[in-house]
């Protein structure tokens, strides 16, 4: 493989004008990067069994509490949504839904409120697929954690991700919200 | 709405769509012993269906696809010359 090297004085903290590489480049890296993920993801499974997936959403959740420090903090769902929505980005595309004979999007009982989100876009989808892995795994866990961790800090309430159904295409889970703090 | 679009022909009447979709979008005709759709509306095109058919039977159209950035283009370049 034909390689461009880059040559140049560089000088501690100093970020390189040109840093090299084209798309290309970016997408081979793309593609060792979810095979690591994805080897590093079912090896957790198979050292620590069922266990993995606490692990994972954990560090999502941690992940999660750390994004949401930096959005605005509201008390409204719909607002909270379209907010996590901006950080997640265009890689984790998801929109709220809801079953054809049901009116709105939420559903309170007693203290709880309940929304269904689907995920249409998912880098942690692509990344089973690309390893063949199932989905439903200790990866998911980490979207699960990084959600609940997010809806938590901003609207501080307790949350809780439940996955109703995974595809090939989109995912749907169920979003549980607590009122009454933390 | 999402339009779903069976082919009859293609279509074995095993019901996995049936039995698989979890927004009850298919059910059985059993005079024809083929799948029907019942409640498109309700269809979030997740595509389970879609893995499930037995012989591709069933098409979607104008739903957002996701993106599916796992596909290894190298190798799609490989199988495209030799397919
Ligand atoms: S795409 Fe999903 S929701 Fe729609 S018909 Fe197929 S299995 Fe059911
Ligand atoms: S899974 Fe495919 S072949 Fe089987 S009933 Fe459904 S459409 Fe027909």
């Amino acid at each position: 493989m034909e390689m461009e090297e880059i040559r140049g004085t560089f000088k501690p903290e100093l970020i390189p004008e040109e840093t090299g590489g084209d798309i290309a480049d970016y997408e081979e890296a793309l593609h060792v990067l979810m095979k690591f993920v994805g080897s590093m993801s079912s090896a957790l499974e198979q050292v620590s069994g069922r266990g993995a997936n606490a692990i994972v959403y954990q560090a999502g959740k941690r992940m999660g509490h750390d994004a949401g420090k930096l959005m605005e903090k509201t008390d409204n769902l719909e607002k909270a949504m379209q907010e996590l929505s901006e950080i997640l980005g265009v890689e984790f595309y998801f929109e709220m839904w809801k079953p054809s004979d049901q009116e709105g999007y939420t559903i309170e009982k007693g203290d709880e409120t309940i929304v269904k989100l689907l995920f249409m876009d998912c880098v942690v989808r692509q990344t089973l697929r690309r390893t063949g892995l199932p989905q439903k795994g200790p990866l998911c866990y980490l979207l699960y954690g990084y959600m609940v961790g997010a809806v938590e800090e901003v609207m501080s309430i307790k949350g809780k991700l439940d996955i109703d159904h995974v595809g090939p295409n989109a995912c749907l889970k169920t979003l549980t919200i607590k009122w009454g703090g933390k | 709405m999402v339009e779903i679009v069976i082919d009859e022909d293609a279509c074995v009447g095993c019901g996995s769509c049936v039995d698989d979709c979890p927004n009850e979008v298919y059910q059985m005709n059993e005079e024809k012993a083929k799948t029907e759709v019942i409640k498109a509306e309700d269809c979030m095109a997740c595509l389970s269906c879609h893995e499930i058919c037995p012989s591709q039977a069933m098409e979607h159209q104008d739903i957002h696809v996701a993106k599916r950035l796992y596909i290894d283009r190298k190798v799609s370049d490989v199988l495209n010359k030799i397919i």
